[in-house]
């Protein structure tokens, strides 16, 4: 059976289930891949699945844990009261609450190379000041979006470098310059690209007139208290170069959340914990479904086959295949495409500095995370908003998403001169 | 479907069927808890296991055999370690035919064959592999685990976000599972740090003077067909290179990079002082090109993908339509040990490992890899 | 000690999607939930 047939196969079924039968995406790509393993004659492939599922086990705890978070924050009235505080410092300046919103934003990425633990944590925060303050819903989920991806590939932690280095033996050493002089121009532009236009500037009575309505002032300094919990427990192995151990990030989420039950009004954990499964399960079920698609892809040789086909492209046309298929296999899995491309474009630009290349590699791998069936980070962006369709946030990144292409291709470009001027 | 009712009832089904894939994946992955044969030959003069030389690892899937054949006449003491990352399978075998066949005539053989016992027992998730591959012989086919590169995660989990290995080198996470990255291993570390502190006390005990490393790696992966070694051990890679030239194998020499930590090549030398010297073959099956794979993948090493990526320039080898063959992998591994041992013997004779009947890495080309394995145990 | 409450972890959970599994209306939905429990249970017993 040729490899194409294969993956065209799996394509048509999962089209066919998820838009013409309407069957949730996440069962739909675990209903494909069991057809195509059938089709392909490898029988039900039972064990294949669930390992191909398994891939994703550590991210579905991520989301699990940072949903409990936000939940907790949310029911103990600490999400509004921080709202009406950025509200207060900000109300008068756009660019500087454009900025400020996109540092937060960013902050948690930055700290895990997680745009969902970005995205989870601290769209919540800023969605409602945004909104407040004129951003359309979409624009704001956008601003968040780009937020958590930026935040995911800026220094200190940038995993999808890790993942790639590890592929070519070159250490996490050195790369946070070539990061900054990538993600600190996009970082600076592109909040100011979606939010500048619709933003308001506002009076001081208007301002006080749309403040949520937050908790006393008797609880101002222990509302601080699960955000220090998070960000100390993020922080604190790598300062102490691990004298403290890192417990991992489904922990630290946990705790925070644990540690938030106390700090606000009261909280029931349970209630908590079941509307986080309710909120999550979508996305946790198209991720193991897709981690099930991506092992029968590759049981099968289609995906062998499609890395090849990429990969034999005519030399002028590889810019032009790196562009495309770093960010379409993110559809996938943005961890998988740093991998399974990534890996091979780091080998095929040898020549050129490896920091500058992983660099701006990763900032293109990076994409994926807007790009469907899985679309972790647009998904979860437009959860926090309240945008049932994901697709009406993706518009609003179009923009900023091709910046930050070309800012990645522009790094890969002028690597030769730019490692004479650093 | 969105018409009909759920209920409890069809959740209750629902929960059926979770058991029932529970019930079939999970029978599937406990049979790789259970491990291959391994026949030693008469030459065998004792078993050890890793838990002996730290005992922490005693009960844990962490603790492995160490075979042990000691030689007549006083000489040098060599580590050979295969399986640091199962699923780099030439390793494993390459160490299984040693065991197989040798005796001691001259210093000390230290032979492990699967030195992350953890990691043969489930396989990487998405990657697609067989849990076994099959080397025919005379009598029937031998089956060998291939497992995972990095620790069974349900013996050593969580991963950190990020890593920091004993050698101070940031890492990403997951590579906290990854034996060649925790050297020198950390006594009250992870199961992964406590095998590497393991294999760092049978060095330190047994007064290992040179180890070996044996491993594969994919087509495309810049490091194969290579000699990796510190730095104190150039004068010996550079006479072994020559012997392997001499005998028609094309191989290449890489110095151990000074600031990559956490590898054996790095931290034997570093630590122990001993001669470090990594191993690399070519195995398509763990390559990111590969087409489908499968037993015949391993042992005979035919990929189109990685034929027609060789014709494009792809790869650092050359990747023919032929294969690479798991038999050729192993004899290219004897072929080296074979090198370094003459090499040492001549820079060190103090210090020379002779073994005898050591399978001729020409034969085992010729005649294939079962002419040098024990029959396959009958099946009761 | 850190496995240990990590197991504890997927167990909490695993409970919470089980409790999830029998409440949902959607059987597309609860097909869902199936498949990210059987994640758990094999996690929980150390079998994956």
């Amino acid at each position: 059976m040729p490899e194409w047939l294969v993956f065209v196969f799996l394509v048509a079924v999962f089209v066919l289930l998820a838009m013409a039968a309407k069957v949730p995406i996440g069962p739909a790509l675990a209903l494909s891949a069991l057809a195509g393993a059938l089709f392909a004659g490898e029988g039900p492939s039972l064990r294949h699945l669930v390992e191909g599922a398994f891939g994703y086990f550590d991210t579905i705890l991520i989301i699990l844990t940072a949903t409990i978070f936000i939940k907790v924050l949310e029911d103990a009235g600490i999400l509004d009261t921080v709202t009406a505080l950025l509200l207060r410092t900000f109300y008068r300046s756009r660019v500087l609450l454009l900025l400020a919103a996109m540092l937060i934003l960013m902050f948690p990425g930055m700290l895990t190379g997680s745009s969902t633990a970005a995205i989870l944590s601290s769209g919540p925060l800023i969605a409602p000041v945004m909104m407040k303050l004129g951003l359309p819903r979409l624009k704001t989920g956008a601003l968040i979006v780009m937020g958590g991806i930026l935040g995911m590939i800026a220094p200190p932690v940038n995993i999808l470098i890790m993942i790639m280095g590890g592929g070519v033996d070159m250490p996490y050493v050195g790369v946070t310059l070539p990061l900054l002089v990538l993600i600190v121009p996009l970082a600076i532009i592109v909040p100011l690209v979606i939010g500048y236009r619709d933003l308001r500037v506002i009076g001081r009575e208007e301002m006080m007139s749309i403040l949520p309505p937050a908790l006393g002032p008797a609880y101002r300094l222990r509302l601080a208290v699960p955000f220090i919990v998070l960000v100390v427990l993020m922080l604190a192995p790598g300062v102490t170069a691990g004298r403290i151990p890192d417990i991992g990030i489904p922990a630290v989420f946990l705790c925070a959340a644990l540690v938030g039950v106390f700090c606000g009004r009261p909280v029931n954990f349970l209630k908590a914990t079941q509307k986080a499964v309710a909120e999550s399960l979508p996305v946790l079920s198209i991720l193991a479904g897709v981690g099930m698609f991506i092992q029968v892809m590759t049981m099968t040789g289609a995906r062998g086959w499609i890395v090849m086909s990429i990969l034999s492209l005519p030399s002028f046309l590889l810019y032009f295949g790196i562009a495309v298929s770093l960010p379409a296999f993110g559809g996938v899995s943005t961890f998988g495409s740093a991998s399974i491309f990534g890996i091979p474009f780091m080998l095929a630009l040898i020549s050129k500095n490896a920091l500058f290349t992983s660099s701006s590699l990763s900032a293109i791998a990076s994409l994926g995370d807007l790009v469907p069936p899985a679309a972790i980070s647009a998904r979860f962006a437009a959860q926090v908003v309240g945008e049932p369709n994901f697709f009406r946030v993706l518009r609003h990144c179009f923009i900023p998403a091709l910046l930050q292409l070309a800012a990645g291709i522009g790094m890969l470009l002028l690597a030769p001169f730019l490692d004479k001027l650093i | 479907m969105n018409r009909i009712k759920a209920s409890e009832l069809s959740a209750a089904l629902f929960l059926i069927l979770t058991g029932i894939l529970c019930f079939i994946s999970g029978r599937s992955f406990q049979t790789m808890h259970r491990p291959e044969p391994v026949f030693p030959s008469a030459g065998l003069t004792a078993t050890h296991r890793l838990s002996d030389y730290f005992p922490p690892l005693k009960n844990t899937h962490g603790d492995t055999e160490v075979y042990i054949f000691r030689g007549t006449e006083e000489g040098g003491n060599l580590l050979v370690l295969g399986g640091t990352h199962p699923n780099e399978p030439a390793g494993l075998v390459s160490s299984v035919l040693l065991i197989e066949n040798i005796r001691g005539k001259r210093g000390n053989v230290f032979i492990v064959p699967r030195a992350n016992a953890s990691g043969f027992t489930h396989s990487d998730p998405q990657e697609g592999n067989p849990q076994r591959f099959a080397v025919p012989t005379p009598s029937g086919p031998r089956l060998f685990r291939l497992g995972s590169r990095l620790t069974n995660p349900v013996d050593q989990w969580p991963d950190p976000a990020i890593y920091i290995n004993p050698a101070r080198q940031k890492l990403s996470g997951n590579e906290v599972r990854n034996l060649n990255r925790c050297y020198p291993g950390r006594a009250d570390g992870f199961l992964t740090e406590k095998m590497a502190f393991g294999i760092m006390e049978l060095i330190r005990r047994e007064r290992i003077d040179i180890g070996i490393d044996l491993h594969e790696s994919a087509p495309e992966y810049p490091v194969i067909n290579a000699i990796v070694f510190h730095e104190n051990s150039s004068e010996l890679a550079a006479l072994a290179l020559l012997e392997l030239q001499a005998e028609g194998f094309d191989i290449r020499l890489e110095a151990s990079p000074v600031n990559l930590h956490g590898l054996s090549h790095r931290e034997w030398g570093d630590h122990a002082g001993i001669k470090a010297i990594l191993l690399e073959t070519p195995n398509a099956s763990h390559g990111r090109l590969k087409g489908k794979p499968s037993s015949s993948l391993i042992v005979d090493g035919k990929d189109k993908f990685y034929a027609k990526a060789s014709r494009l320039g792809w790869l650092f080898v050359p990747y023919g339509e032929e294969g690479i063959p798991l038999a050729l992998r192993v004899a290219r591994h004897l072929a080296a040990l074979k090198a370094l041992l003459g090499g040492l013997a001549e820079l060190e004779p103090e210090k020379a490992v002779e073994v005898e009947g050591m399978p001729p890495p020409a034969e085992v080309q010729k005649k294939g890899l079962g002419a040098f394995l024990h029959p396959p145990q009958k099946s009761g | 000690m850190i496995r240990i409450f990590y197991l504890l972890i997927v167990l909490y959970l695993s409970l919470h999607l089980f409790w999830h599994l029998f409440r949902q209306k959607n059987p597309w939905s609860q097909a869902g939930t199936a498949l990210v429990l059987t994640l758990f249970l094999l996690r929980l017993f150390l079998i994956k």
